[in-house]
């Protein structure tokens, strides 16, 4: 289990399965505010990637949560853009 | 003037788009990858019937009908934002932003992994990566390969890895724990394995399928399941062993791998490394409904269909007036599902844009009812509760929102 710790589950912000399982088991908290305590989801991918493990570890620890519960937000720009894309003119 | 702008050149996306255009809209597909198909160009197996499904044709020939109707599609193009403005959608993309009444999203699902040690090494993938690399690069993924995860998914691009001459040695479940969930525990496997066992990928499977459905057999089944595996086409599933970790130092040489008990807890001492130079994780697919979510379209939990989904009613609309969706974003089925459910939402907004009464009506319930026909005839369910999870998402479109949308249409058309 040792060897687990040390799985990187956010790929993008390089976020351990060890460090996450800590922030939930201290925190007893929804997966938004695991996201916004460890950066997990926070990356790149825009949480494409690590989503569904991180609800998984968030029913696994907390009693009495199912995914169905305060789930991860989603937010604009859903895909990198560089500031010039989005500052353009419409039209 | 651009009636309608259809996120996704999928399956359900294309099917939207003709029906739409065959009512006079003016139509705008994007996608982003490079050419339209989505998923179907992946796709290639053989019908229970013996017909074969070759998603590649299947594209384009939907492809063709769209450019006969005069569609617009566009390539390579992202979506990173869909929010309204007064009565047009403004669909913010790589290009500038495109505006237009109505909106079709249909852009289908997105696979999760199941993380284990050296999942993040060179030549390990998403078993959905190694069907793109297979089917639609043409790129060989490895010599050898392993597959970690049994499911549905994971057996269809096993067969097309097959097809294409690509040696698959092994498939293993992952080890038990609170990341790889059900799939880590063999009987909850065999479970999901059986309704898809008329797919026959073993005859074992097969022939045990209505023993095994009873519960106190799959246990013993589970207990005296064949240590070397059943093959599967070749291919030994081994549902009693669990890849620990995957190995290499530049990139995957191999897995190390453990017996189990019948539960999926480890046996210790029965670890073995088998060698593999690349690696596919199954771990399942789930609704990509990101534009929807920022649209601020309420979402309903429903685990049968796959996650999160938007609220939606039979027709595919949404409760947003003008957004509409189709395909995999609203549950986890087949691309012949998401073709019916494309045609009734572009079917959908037809009506909603106020084209002619009785013959879109008719239309528009033959294009409900067909795709409660193809779910009925469907020869794989990728979840076996998938009438319960559509069966939910109509209640609770009926409690919510269903005489609101009548009195709408009813403005609108009239």
């Amino acid at each position: 289990m040792n060897n687990n710790e040390a799985i990187v589950v956010c790929r993008c912000e390089e976020v351990t399965y060890g460090a996450l399982r800590f922030t939930a088991e201290e925190h007893q908290c929804t997966a938004r505010e695991l996201k916004l305590r460890t950066r997990a989801g926070m990356g790149f991918c825009g949480g494409r990637t690590c989503r569904i493990p991180l609800d998984r570890i968030i029913e696994n620890v907390v009693s009495n949560i199912s995914q169905g519960d305060t789930p991860l937000k989603y937010q604009p720009p859903i895909r990198p853009v560089t500031f010039g894309t989005v500052g353009e003119k419409n039209d | 003037m651009r009636d309608v702008i259809v996120i996704g050149a999928g399956p359900a996306g294309l099917a939207g788009a003709i029906a739409s255009a065959s009512f006079g809209l003016k139509v705008t597909v994007i996608d982003e990858f490079i050419k339209p198909g989505g998923r179907l160009i992946g796709q290639l197996h053989q019908e229970p019937s013996g017909e074969w499904w070759n998603g590649i044709k299947e594209s384009e020939r939907l492809h063709q009908e769209a450019k006969t109707l005069s569609v617009d599609i566009r390539c390579g193009v992202s979506v990173y934002n869909l929010e309204k403005d007064d009565d047009l959608w403004n669909v913010h993309t790589s290009i500038g932003t495109l505006t237009a009444p109505y909106v079709l999203v249909a852009t289908g699902a997105a696979e999760y992994p199941i993380p284990l040690p050296g999942w993040t090494l060179p030549g390990v993938m998403s078993i959905g990566a190694a069907q793109v690399m297979t089917n639609v690069h043409r790129v060989e993924v490895g010599k050898k390969g392993i597959i970690i995860g049994a499911n549905i998914l994971a057996f269809a691009i096993l067969n097309e890895l097959q097809l294409a001459g690509i040696h698959v040695d092994r498939i293993v479940l992952p080890e038990k724990n609170p990341l790889s969930g059900k799939a880590g525990e063999p009987e909850e496997v065999m479970k999901s394995l059986l309704n898809a066992a008329h797919l026959a990928p073993s005859p074992l499977l097969r022939m045990g399928s209505r023993f095994m459905k009873n519960g106190s057999f799959r246990k013993i089944g589970m207990k005296f399941y064949p240590k070397n595996g059943v093959k599967v086409n070749g291919t030994p599933l081994l549902l009693r062993k669990a890849a620990i970790e995957i190995i290499g130092t530049e990139q995957v040489e191999g897995v190390r791998v453990a017996d189990t008990d019948e539960n999926g807890n480890i046996i210790p001492g029965s670890e073995k490394i088998y060698e593999a130079d690349f690696v596919c994780i199954a771990g399942g697919l789930y609704p990509l409904a990101e534009l929807v979510a920022v649209s601020g379209c309420p979402f309903q939990y429903i685990p049968e269909l796959g996650g999160h989904v938007p609220h939606h009613s039979e027709m595919m609309e949404t409760p947003l007036e003008g957004l509409f969706v189709a395909g995999n974003i609203t549950g986890i089925e087949s691309g012949k599902i998401a073709m019916a459910q494309g045609t009734t939402a572009g079917y959908a907004i037809a009506k909603h844009a106020g084209k002619d009464g009785a013959a879109i009506d008719k239309q528009l319930q033959e294009a409900v009812q067909n795709v409660r026909s193809v779910r009925e005839q469907a020869a794989i369910q990728f979840n076996p509760e998938i009438d319960s999870g559509r069966r939910k998402m109509s209640e609770l479109w009926e409690s919510l929102y269903s005489k609101n949308t009548r009195e709408n249409s009813q403005i609108k058309i009239g």
